[in-house]
C-alpha cells in the first residue's frame, strides 16, 4: 500500500497492460502512426515515470482517460479487419502459442524429444498430451499425441515455428507412434512455412512423405490452424477434422510473396503496402474465406481482436471444439446412429453456449472403423475444391458415368485379376519354345535414337535452312528423320554451353544442337530445355498418346484480379485448358497412364483443375492395373491465384496416388528442367521411385525464396540434380535420349506383380 | 633453411610496384563490341562462388552468337585497342590490358612461390590434373592434399599424346595449383607449389609475416 | 563471274598441296591457322602472296567449326576445302556447310554420303547386300550380353572351321574409332567380362554402349582402291595401293602403288585377279551410293587371298599422289592430280574422261618422314628444327610445311610431321632404289629443350622398304 491509497502494484500491471495493448495495436495496424498510436505509447510510457508525483486520483483519470482511449481504437480496428490485418494479427508477438495451447487446453503433457533448445527441431513441438472432459461431474481423461508448431516467445531457435525438415521427419515419428498405439492425433499449426533448405531429408520431400503418411494414418487426426502457411502447413496438416482459429489466416504464400511475384518486385526493392494488402484480400487467406471454399471444416471464434497468450475462455472452448471434433471424427466411423444421435445432442448444448459434455466417447477404433475412417477421409479430400472444377457436362445422362466406370472396373478385374496366372505361364511357355527371349530383350534395350543408325538416304540434296524470322519454320530435318524435331533448331545460330568454361564446349549450332542431339551439349552432357511436345512424341510409342479429360478446365476460382486474363491468354497460346495433360499411352507396348505438368502453362502450376485431372488418372491408372508415370516438363508450384484451394491439392492429388500405390501400382516420377515447391513437397515427393533428367533442377523454393527466408546465398548449383541425388531425393538421374529405355526398363523390373502386364 | 628468402627485399619490391598487368584477348574471331574505356575501373567475378561475373569488357560476335566476355580482375583499364571496336578480330587478338593492384593474399601467393617447391611444367604442353587429385583438392580445400614421390599426379597433353606425370620432389602439400585444367603451360612454368611438413611452420610464418606487414 | 574463293581448313602440307592446286586452277584462297602454327609454310605461303583480299586468318582451334564459316563469310569464301583429318569425314560440318543462310560449297562428297559410309556398320550393311566382302562378325551394334555372346561363339567357331590357329575376336565400342575402345578376346570364356568393360567404357566415353563384334584378323596386307565421281553419276577408279607398313597405332609409313607387283613378287593367291575383284566392288559400291568426290575404299587382305571391305575414307588421303603418280589420262597433257579433279568435282564439273582413258605407268612410293622414335614406340619428339635439305631429282616430290630458312619449333598441339617424299620408278624395283636414295641424301637437324639431337624415323623408313609389297 502506498501513501495515496493506491495499489500502486495493480496500477502497474495496469498500465503495462494497457501499453501491450496499444503495442497490439500497433501491431495490427502495422503503421505507429495510424490514430497516433505512437504518441499514445508514448503518454502511456511517460505515465509510468509520473507514477509517485501524481496524486492516486489524477493518475488514475490519466490511466482510464488512455484506456478509454485504447478501447475506442480497438474497437474501431474490429469494426473492419482485413485481411492484411489479420495476418498481423497471427504474426503479432502477443498471439497465443502452441505452449499456451498445452498449458491450457491439456490438463498434463510431456513434450518428446524436445526441452527449449534442446531439440533436434524446436520449431516442432511432439508431445504426449491428456485432455479431460467433464461429464455428469466426474472427470474423464483421453490421451492424444500432440504435434505443432511452436513459434516461441521471440527466442530465435524457434526459427518462427518454420520447421526444418528433420522437424518434419520428428513430426511423421510421432504420427507413427501414435499410430501404433491407436491415439488420436492433434496438429497445431502455427507456421509461416517450412524452412527452405534442401538439407536431408530436404524440405520438400519431407513433407511429402508426412502428407503420405497422413493419408492413410490409422487414427483420428484433427488439426487446428492458426498460421498455415502452405506447404509447411500441410506436413501436419492433413486431418479428418480441420478446425481454424477466427483470426488466424491459411494461405498458399505470404502475401508479401505473392505482391512481389505478382508486382514483378526485384530482390531487395520495397513491396508497396497497398500491394500487400490487395494480395492478402485476393488470396482469400481468413477463416471465413477458407470455410467458404471448404477447405477447412469449421472455425473457433476467437475475440474479435484475436486470442491473446491470456485469453483464458479461448483455450476453454478450444478444449471444447478439440474433444467435439475429435469425438465426431469417431464417431462418425460407427453406425450412423450413434453419430447422429450425438449430434443431435451437441446441437443442444451448443445453442447454450456449453462447454461441458454430457456423454463420453471412447477413442479408440476397431479394424472396421478404421477402415470406415480412412474412407471418409479419402471422399473428404477427393471433394474438397471439386465444386470449382471446371468440367462440361460429357455425357446428357447423369449417373451414366459411375455405371460405365462400374463396368469397367469389372472388365478389368476379370481381365487382369482372374485370367493373369494363366496368361503368365502361357508366355512362359512362349518363351521356353521359341527361345524368343532374348530376340525380344534386344529389341527394347537399345537406345531411343541410335546416332549412327541411318538408312542410306535418298542422293538429293535437301531444301535449305532459312533463318527464323518467322516466315519459313518448316525444319528441314522433319523428313529426314522422320521424327519430331524441336522447332528450336530451325535457326542458323549457335549458342554456347553454360559449361563452356569448365568443359571446353565449343558454341553448339542449333540446327545440329536441337535436331540430332536432342538438345544436349556433345561435349558435357548439359541438357538444354525442350519443348514438352518433344517428349510426346519421342517417349512413347507412335500414335498411342490418347489425352483424356482435357475438357476440364483452369478457371479463377477467387476471381484473382487480373489473373483471368492471364489464363486466357496461356490457352489459347497452348491450346489447352490447363497445366496438365493426362493420357492413355504405350511405351514399347506397354500401356501407361501419364500425367504431365508442363512449362508453357501457367508455368506448369497446379490447381483445381490439374488436381483433379491427377486425381483421376490415378483412378484410371488404379483401375486399370497400369504404371503410372507422371513427367514434369516443369512446375512452378501451387497456383498461389487459387489460394488455398490450391494447397489442399497437395492432399488430395497425394490422397489419390498413395490409394493407387497401395493398390499394387507402379508409380514413377520423372522431373525435367524446373521442379519446385507444393507439388514435389506432395504427390510428386511421395513417390518410392523419382528420377530427373539431366541438369533439371529440383526443390522446395528457388535461390530467392531461400535468400529471403534464411538470410543466407545458396550456390548456383544448389537445386541441381546431381545435388539432388546426393542428398537422397531422387533415386536416379536419367539422359534424354535414355529416358524412353531406362522407362521401359522400369516398366519391366519395378512395381508389383498385380500391374496388369504381370 | 634451403628455400629461405629474403622477406624484405621482396616485400619492397612489390611496395614499389604492387601491379600486375592482365592482358584479355579475343578467345575467337568474330565481331568485337567494347563495352569499356580506357582508365575506366572495372571488377572482377565476385560473390561467394564467384557466381557474378565481372565488368562487361566486350562482346564478341561469331555465327550470331554475341559471346559477352567479361572481366576476371579488378583494376584500370590500361590500354584499350579502339581500332578493334566494330571490327572482325582474330582469334587471340589482344584487346585491352587490366592494370590490376595485387591484394595482400596475392602477394601471399607471389612470394610463396619463391618458398614452396614448386613442380614445374617439363614441357610445353597442355596440363590437367588427374582426376583422383582434382577430386580431393576440390574437396579439401582447406586442409590440402598430400603428396609424395611416385603419385601420379598430371596429365601432359602433347602431340595428341597423354602422359601421366609422376610427382618427383619432396612429399608434402599441395598448396597451390598454378594452372587451369587443359591450359597450355610454358616449360618451366610453375604447375604445383607444394609445401613439405617440415617447411609449413616457416611458410605459414612468411605468411603471418606479409599479412602483418603489408598494408593495402 | 567472279572467282572462287576456298577457304582451306586445314593445316600444313595438305594445306600447302590445295593452295597449288586451287592455283592451277585460277581460284583464290584463304588459310587459317592457329597461334601454335603462325610460323608453318602454309601460313607464310599465303601471306607472301597476299593481293587484293586477306587471305590468312588466325583462328582458336582447327577444330572449331564456328571459328572456320565465321572467318569463311568474313573473307567472303564460297567453298571450303577440309583436307584430311580435322572436318573432312564430318558429316555434320558438311551438312551445315549446305545449309546454313550462306552456304558452302564444301569440298568433298555431299553430306549424305559421308553420314551414310561413315558409319561403319551402314556400309558394312549396303557392301553386305551388294555382296561385297565384309569382315564377319555383327552387322548392327549390340546391346545385349546374351547375343553377343551368340555371335562372339559363332566366330570362334567359324575360324576352328578354317583352321585358324589362335582365333580371336574383336569387341568395339560402335560409337567410336581411331582405335578406341578396341579389345582382343581369345577365349570365350573371357569374353563377358570385355564385352561388359567395352561396353561401359563406350557408355562413358559416346554416350552410347552399342558394341560390335568382329573377328580378328592376322597375317594381312591393307589395300587401298582411290576411286574419283563426280555429281553427274559418273565413277571412275586410280587404281590401288599397298599401305601396310604402319607404326603401332595404325599410322602409316609407307605406301605404294600399285597394291600388288605380281611381276616383281609371288603371292599365295592370284594377285591380279584380286586386284582386279577388290576394284570391282569399290566401284558397284560407290555407284550405288552416287559417289560424288574423291574417295578412298580400304581393303584387308587375307594370306588366303581373301579381300574383306574394312571401311570407306570419303575424303583425300595423305597418300592420294602415288595414284596420281602412277596415273596418266589420255588427253590430257598435265599430270594427274587428284586433289584438282575433288575441287573440279565438287563445284560440279563433268570428269571429261572415262575409264577407259586412264592408264598405270610404273611404281610409286610415298615415304612419311615423322620426328619420332620407332625405338621406342614411336613417341613423338618435341623440339627446334635448325636444319632440313633435301636432294632435288626430277622423280620426286617433296610437300613440308617446315620452313627451311629459319629454325621451326615444331608445335606440340599437332603431329610432328616433318615431310612427305613421294618417289617414281619405271617398276618397283627402282621406285625402292630411289626412296633409299631419297632417304640417305636427307639431312635434318635439330634439338630440344634438354639440348638432345632431334630423332627421325628415316631409318626405319629405309629398313622397312625392303617389306614393301611382300606378303
Amino acid at each position: 500500500m502506498s501513501a495515496n491509497g493506491i495499489d500502486m502494484e495493480d496500477v502497474s500491471k495496469l498500465l503495462n497492460a494497457l501499453i501491450d495493448r496499444i503495442n497490439y495495436l500497433i501491431d495490427i495496424k502495422k503503421d505507429p502512426e495510424w490514430a497516433d498510436l505512437d504518441e499514445l505509447l508514448e503518454r502511456a510510457i511517460a505515465l509510468r515515470n509520473v507514477q509517485f508525483e501524481l496524486s492516486g486520483t489524477e493518475y488514475r483519470n490519466r490511466l482510464e482517460r488512455i484506456e478509454d482511449r485504447v478501447s475506442f481504437l480497438e474497437d474501431r480496428v474490429a469494426e473492419k479487419l482485413t485481411p492484411a490485418e489479420i495476418v498481423n494479427i497471427v504474426r503479432s508477438p502477443q498471439r497465443f502459442t502452441l505452449q499456451d495451447i498445452l498449458d491450457n487446453v491439456y490438463d498434463s503433457y510431456t513434450e518428446l524429444g524436445g526441452d527449449g533448445e534442446r531439440n533436434v527441431d524446436p520449431a516442432i513441438v511432439v508431445a504426449r498430451a491428456t485432455i479431460s472432459r467433464r461429464v455428469k461431474n466426474k472427470i474423464y481423461s483421453h490421451q492424444v499425441m500432440v504435434i505443432g508448431h511452436e513459434k516461441g516467445r521471440g527466442e530465435e531457435f524457434r526459427n518462427g515455428g518454420s520447421a526444418k525438415p528433420w522437424g518434419n521427419a520428428k513430426a511423421l515419428q510421432y504420427m507413427k507412434v501414435a499410430e501404433n498405439e491407436g491415439i488420436p492425433i492433434h496438429f497445431f499449426i502455427f507456421t509461416p512455412g517450412s524452412f527452405p533448405i534442401e538439407d536431408y531429408p530436404g524440405a520438400a520431400q519431407q513433407i511429402a512423405r508426412n502428407i503420405y503418411a497422413m493419408a492413410r494414418l490409422r487414427v483420428p487426426m484433427v488439426s487446428f490452424i492458426s498460421e498455415g502457411g502452405s506447404g509447411g502447413a500441410e506436413a501436419i496438416g492433413l486431418s479428418d477434422m480441420r478446425l481454424m482459429g477466427s483470426r488466424g489466416y491459411y494461405s498458399v504464400i505470404s502475401p508479401e510473396g505473392a505482391a512481389a511475384i505478382e508486382g514483378k518486385i526485384r530482390e531487395g526493392e520495397r513491396v508497396p503496402k497497398e500491394l500487400i494488402e490487395k494480395c492478402a484480400e485476393q488470396l482469400h487467406m481468413t477463416a471465413e474465406d477458407n470455410l467458404k471454399l471448404g477447405t477447412i471444416d469449421k472455425v473457433i471464434d476467437e475475440p474479435r481482436l484475436g486470442a491473446r497468450r491470456d485469453d483464458f475462455a479461448f483455450f476453454r472452448r478450444l478444449r471444447y471444439e478439440m474433444i467435439k471434433a475429435t469425438d465426431e471424427v469417431v464417431l462418425s466411423t460407427k453406425s450412423f446412429k450413434t453419430f447422429r444421435a450425438y449430434a443431435l445432442r451437441r446441437k443442444k448444448a451448443e445453442e447454450s453456449e456449453s462447454t461441458t459434455f454430457d456423454v463420453v466417447v471412447n477413442w479408440s477404433l476397431t479394424d472396421a472403423e478404421t477402415k470406415r475412417l480412412l474412407a471418409q477421409r479419402s471422399r473428404k479430400y477427393r471433394d474438397m475444391g471439386t465444386s470449382f472444377v471446371i468440367e462440361p457436362e460429357e455425357s446428357s445422362l447423369p449417373g451414366l458415368k459411375d455405371v460405365k466406370e462400374g463396368l469397367k472396373n469389372c472388365y478389368y478385374e476379370a481381365r487382369y485379376g482372374l485370367l493373369k496366372t494363366h496368361r503368365r505361364n502361357f508366355q512362359k511357355v512362349l518363351a521356353e519354345v521359341s527361345g524368343e527371349g532374348s530376340v525380344i530383350i534386344r529389341t527394347v534395350t537399345e537406345p531411343v535414337k541410335a546416332a549412327y543408325d541411318f538408312v542410306f538416304p535418298e542422293p538429293e540434296r535437301p531444301q535449305r535452312l532459312h533463318r527464323a524470322n518467322g516466315v519459313d519454320t518448316q525444319s528441314i530435318f522433319l523428313e529426314e528423320w522422320e521424327q519430331y524435331v524441336s522447332p528450336l533448331a530451325n535457326e542458323d545460330r549457335t549458342v554456347t554451353c553454360p559449361n563452356a568454361e569448365k568443359y571446353g564446349c565449343q558454341d553448339l549450332w542449333v540446327p545440329d544442337l536441337y535436331g540430332e542431339s536432342c538438345g544436349v551439349c556433345p561435349t558435357c552432357g548439359h541438357h538444354f530445355p525442350l519443348e514438352y511436345q518433344w517428349y510426346l512424341k519421342n517417349l512413347f510409342d507412335k500414335d498411342s498418346f490418347q489425352e483424356f479429360n482435357e475438357h476440364i478446365s483452369s478457371g479463377n476460382p477467387l476471381n484473382f484480379e487480373g489473373f483471368g486474363p492471364r489464363l486466357k491468354r496461356d490457352m489459347q497460346r497452348t491450346g489447352r485448358h490447363s497445366a496438365m495433360i493426362t493420357a492413355d499411352a504405350k511405351i514399347r507396348g506397354i500401356k501407361v497412364v501419364v500425367a504431365m505438368l508442363y512449362s508453357n502453362f501457367r508455368s506448369g502450376t497446379v490447381g483445381t483443375a490439374e488436381g483433379e485431372k491427377f486425381v483421376r488418372a490415378c483412378d484410371r491408372a488404379r483401375i486399370t492395373r497400369r504404371p503410372l508415370l507422371a513427367y514434369i516438363h516443369t512446375t512452378g508450384g501451387i497456383r498461389i491465384q487459387e489460394g488455398t484451394l490450391g494447397v489442399v491439392q497437395m492432399p488430395k492429388c497425394t490422397l489419390a496416388v498413395r490409394e493407387y500405390i497401395d493398390s499394387g501400382g507402379l508409380y514413377i516420377v520423372v522431373y525435367d528442367n524446373n521442379s519446385y515447391a507444393g507439388p514435389v513437397a506432395s504427390f510428386l515427393g511421395c513417390s518410392p521411385y523419382q528420377f530427373a533428367i539431366r541438369s533439371s533442377r529440383i526443390g522446395f523454393a528457388g535461390p530467392r525464396v531461400i535468400r529471403e527466408t534464411t538470410g543466407e546465398d545458396v550456390p548456383p548449383d544448389y537445386h541441381a540434380a546431381r545435388n539432388a541425388l546426393s542428398r537422397g531425393h531422387i533415386q536416379g538421374i536419367w539422359d534424354r535420349k535414355d529416358f524412353r529405355k531406362n522407362l521401359y526398363d522400369a516398366l519391366l523390373h519395378m512395381g508389383s506383380p498385380s500391374l496388369y502386364y504381370r | 633453411m634451403a628455400g629461405d628468402i629474403n622477406l624484405n627485399d621482396l616485400l619492397r619490391r612489390y611496395r614499389t610496384h604492387p601491379f600486375e598487368d592482365y592482358v584479355v584477348e579475343t578467345p575467337h574471331t568474330g565481331r568485337l563490341q567494347l563495352k569499356v574505356e580506357q582508365g575506366q575501373e572495372v571488377k572482377g567475378p565476385s560473390g561467394k562462388w564467384g557466381q557474378k561475373p565481372g565488368t562487361l569488357l566486350f562482346v564478341l560476335e561469331r555465327e550470331r552468337n554475341p559471346k559477352k566476355v567479361y572481366s576476371r580482375n579488378t583494376g584500370i583499364i590500361s590500354e584499350v585497342r579502339t581500332d578493334l571496336h566494330e571490327a572482325f578480330v582474330e582469334a587471340r587478338e589482344p584487346v585491352l590490358t587490366v592494370q590490376h593492384r595485387l591484394n595482400k593474399e596475392e602477394i601471399i601467393d607471389r612470394i610463396l612461390k619463391e618458398v614452396l617447391s614448386i613442380y614445374a611444367a617439363p614441357q610445353r604442353a597442355r596440363y590437367f590434373l588427374v582426376p583422383e587429385i582434382a577430386a580431393q583438392i576440390e574437396k579439401n580445400i582447406e586442409k590440402g592434399v598430400s603428396i609424395k614421390k611416385g603419385d601420379e599426379i598430371l596429365i601432359m597433353s602433347l602431340m595428341k599424346r597423354d602422359t601421366i606425370l609422376e610427382y618427383d620432389g619432396e612429399p608434402g602439400v599441395i598448396y597451390k595449383v598454378y594452372f587451369q585444367s587443359g591450359q597450355t603451360v610454358e616449360q618451366g612454368q610453375s604447375l604445383l607449389g607444394v609445401c613439405p611438413p617440415a617447411k609449413l611452420q616457416y611458410v605459414q610464418k612468411v605468411v603471418q609475416r606479409i599479412r602483418t606487414e603489408w598494408d593495402e | 563471274m567472279p572467282k572462287e574463293r576456298v577457304l582451306i581448313a586445314n593445316r600444313g602440307e595438305i594445306a600447302i598441296r590445295v593452295i597449288k592446286a586451287l592455283k592451277e586452277l585460277g581460284m583464290e584462297y584463304v588459310v587459317v591457322y592457329t597461334r601454335e602454327d603462325a610460323e608453318s609454310m602454309h601460313v607464310r605461303i599465303a601471306q607472301e602472296e597476299q593481293g587484293q583480299f586477306k587471305n590468312a586468318f588466325r583462328i582458336s582451334n582447327y577444330k572449331d567449326p564456328n571459328e572456320i564459316f565465321a572467318v569463311a563469310d568474313e573473307a567472303k569464301c564460297t567453298a571450303i576445302h577440309p583436307g584430311y583429318g580435322f572436318f573432312s569425314e564430318n558429316f555434320r560440318f558438311a551438312r551445315r556447310a549446305a545449309l546454313r543462310t550462306r552456304p558452302l560449297v564444301f569440298i568433298g562428297p555431299r553430306w549424305e554420303v559421308i553420314r551414310g559410309l561413315g558409319s561403319k556398320i551402314n556400309t558394312k550393311r549396303i557392301a553386305k547386300e551388294l555382296n561385297i566382302p565384309v569382315i564377319p562378325g555383327s552387322d548392327s551394334p549390340i546391346y545385349n550380353e546374351i547375343e553377343a555372346e551368340e555371335v562372339a561363339e559363332e566366330l570362334f567357331f567359324l575360324q576352328k572351321e578354317q583352321d585358324i590357329s589362335n582365333p580371336s575376336v574383336l569387341v568395339k565400342a560402335s560409337a567410336g574409332g581411331g582405335g578406341m575402345g578396341i579389345e582382343e578376346v581369345h577365349h570365350l570364356d573371357a569374353f563377358r567380362r570385355v564385352y561388359r568393360r567395352i561396353q561401359n567404357y563406350a557408355k562413358r566415353q559416346f554416350g552410347d554402349e552399342g558394341v560390335l563384334i568382329e573377328q580378328c584378323l592376322k597375317d594381312y596386307h591393307h589395300l587401298e582402291v582411290q576411286l574419283l565421281g563426280s555429281q553427274h553419276g559418273e565413277v571412275v577408279h586410280f587404281g590401288t595401293r599397298n599401305c601396310t607398313i604402319q607404326s603401332t597405332g595404325r599410322q602409316k609409313r609407307v605406301e605404294v602403288a600399285p597394291g600388288f607387283d605380281p611381276h616383281l613378287y609371288e603371292y599365295p593367291f592370284d594377285a591380279e585377279k584380286l586386284l582386279d575383284e577388290i576394284v570391282r566392288h569399290s566401284v558397284k559400291l560407290a555407284e550405288y551410293v552416287g559417289y560424288d568426290s574423291v574417295g578412298t575404299w580400304e581393303w584387308v587382305v587375307t594370306r588366303s587371298g581373301q579381300p574383306y571391305l574394312l571401311e570407306v575414307n570419303t575424303r583425300i588421303q595423305v597418300e592420294n599422289e602415288i595414284s596420281a603418280y602412277i596415273s596418266r589420262i589420255k588427253k590430257r597433257t598435265s599430270e594427274t592430280n587428284l586433289i584438282r579433279e575433288q575441287i573440279r568435282v565438287a563445284f560440279g564439273d563433268r570428269l571429261g574422261f572415262d575409264q577407259s582413258d586412264i592408264y598405270f605407268e610404273g611404281t610409286s612410293i610415298e615415304l612419311r618422314i615423322v620426328a619420332e622414335d620407332p625405338k621406342r614406340g614411336f613417341t613423338p619428339w618435341c623440339g627446334t628444327i635448325t636444319r632440313l635439305d633435301f636432294p632435288d631429282y626430277e622423280w620426286l616430290r617433296l610437300y613440308t610445311h617446315v620452313p627451311q630458312d629459319r629454325p621451326y619449333r615444331i608445335p606440340t598441339e599437332y603431329d610432328p610431321n616433318l615431310c612427305l617424299a613421294i618417289v617414281w620408278g619405271a617398276d618397283t624395283e627402282e621406285a625402292k632404289q630411289r626412296a633409299s636414295t631419297v632417304l640417305s641424301q636427307t639431312v635434318i637437324k635439330g634439338e630440344n629443350s634438354a639440348g638432345e639431337p632431334i630423332v627421325t624415323n628415316l631409318d626405319y623408313l629405309n629398313e622397312r622398304l625392303d617389306d614393301v609389297l611382300q606378303f
